[in-house]
Order: C-alpha cells, then structure tokens, then sequence
C-alpha cells in the first residue's frame, strides 16, 4: 500500500467529521435560535490557517528531512516532492486543519445549554453569526467584555 | 545532542502555549473543548503514524539529534510531542485567523 493509499484513508475520515461539523451547524441554524451563533467551522478561516500551515509544513519537513529525523520507502511514495519533503507529508497539514477545527465546533462550547443556547457566553451580536464559538478565541466569554451585556 | 529536537519541540510547544494564553486562542478560549480535541487528534495523528510505519512507508531516521527513545517500533518519543506541536500550532492559527476575519466580537474591549 502506498503512502497515498493510506493518506486517502486518513483523509476521508476527516473529511466525515467535516461533514458531520457542517450538518450540525445547518441543523443549528435552521432550529430558528438566532442566539445560536456557533455556525460550525468558517472555511475563510480553515483557508488562511492552511496556507500558513502548508508554508509551515514545507519549511520545517524539509529541515527535519533533511537532518535525518525521519526516513521514506521511495518505492511506496510517488515521488513528488516539495523541496525533499514527499507531497503525501503535507496531507497531515491538511487533515489537522480541517478535522481538528471540525472537532472543535461539534463540541458544546464552554457554558452552553444545548436546550436553549442562551447561556452566559453566547452573549455576542447574534447577527455576526461568528460569536461565541465560531473559532476557538476570547469570544467566548470576552465576547462580552466589550459588548452590552458585559 | 541527544535531546537536541526534543528541546526543540518542547520550546517551540512553549511557545504555542504563551500565544495562547497572551490571546485566548485554544486552551484558553475553552479549556474543556481544547483538550478533547487535543488528545483526539493527537491519537489520530499517531495512528496515521503507525500505519505509515507498519506499511512500511517511513521510519524513524538514523540521527544524533534524538533520544533514541521509542513509544512503538520506529516510532520515536519525539513524535508525540511533535503531532502534540502540530495540533497546538494548527488550532492557534485559526483561532488567530479566526480573530482576523471577525474584529468586532475578539478584541478584548479594546476598539471592539
């Protein structure tokens, strides 16, 4: 099996907790609680993250590469390369960008009563549709600091 | 020289967790959800790894600069604590991009 048979495996898991993020944010949305502003993970954001790191992956594979941390059987890699570093490495950096910010959002936010999703920390701008748990940051409870409810 | 990338990884770690607590992007946004996912993804990572290994696709390089220290067959100590780095720097990036993109609700009162 070749190392990109095996990413596609890896690679489709992620892409099924994806799915699962995106469905329970669409079943969010349409369960009409505009206080709810956990919309699921902002692919604009998933984007940004992935280019810096894929530039990070590039540079810091090829040094680990390079100095003999870690070794590939050239028969099971396709022999694409970013520098020294196999293409099929930059897969991790996919997967973690997508699946681990998926994770994020399937699970309840700090202080949120998934009944009503009126708790203390879901008190930001309702139309932003980005507040409380839309990326991991302050906005959870800093989201207030600034805000009228505060 | 044996604990020359272990040391590397360890401040580099360090340094994932001082952004995070100077700017509440992942622990400190939410404790509870970061550590799940933390361990979750590290776990999967490793998985990942153990399949790479046991097919025979990479292994653990000839090299001065580790441990020697193995938590599997030619998977090396240091592999946890960089899939560990990997997760903190992955979801520190899209906290801060996150951040980026929506000014209004995370800046801390100031200009909010």
């Amino acid at each position: 099996m070749t190392y990109w048979a095996i990413n596609a495996f890896f690679l489709a898991a992620v892409a099924l907790v994806a799915l699962a993020a995106v469905v329970k944010a669409r079943s969010v949305r349409t369960a009409a609680d505009p206080r709810r502003s956990d919309t699921g993970p902002r692919w604009s954001t998933v984007g940004l993250a992935a280019i810096a790191l894929l530039i990070t992956t590039a540079v810091f594979d090829n040094v680990m590469i390079g100095i003999g941390l870690v070794a590939y059987n050239p028969d099971l890699i396709s022999g694409a390369f970013v520098g020294i570093a196999p293409l099929e490495d930059f897969a991790y950096a996919i997967a973690a960008v997508v699946l681990l910010p998926s994770l994020w959002h399937l699970l309840p936010a700090r202080g949120s009563r998934p009944s009503t999703g009126t708790g203390p920390s879901t008190g930001t701008r309702p139309s932003t549709g980005s507040g409380t748990a839309g990326a991991p940051g302050p906005s959870t409870d800093s989201g207030t600091a600034g805000g009228p409810r505060a | 020289m044996g604990l020359l990338y272990l040391a590397a990884l360890l401040v580099s770690l360090t340094g994932m967790v001082v952004l995070d607590r100077r700017f509440q992007l992942y622990f400190w946004a939410d404790a509870r959800r970061a550590a799940v996912v933390s361990a979750v993804g590290v776990v999967f990572f490793v998985v990942w790894d153990l399949f790479g290994i046991g097919l025979g696709i990479f292994f653990r390089g000839e090299t001065a600069f580790m441990t020697g220290l193995q938590v599997a067959p030619e998977l090396p100590l240091e592999e946890l604590f960089f899939l560990a780095l990997l997760v903190y720097v992955t979801m520190n990036l899209y906290g801060a991009f996150g951040r980026l993109l929506v000014p209004a609700v995370t800046k801390r009162g100031v200009g909010a």
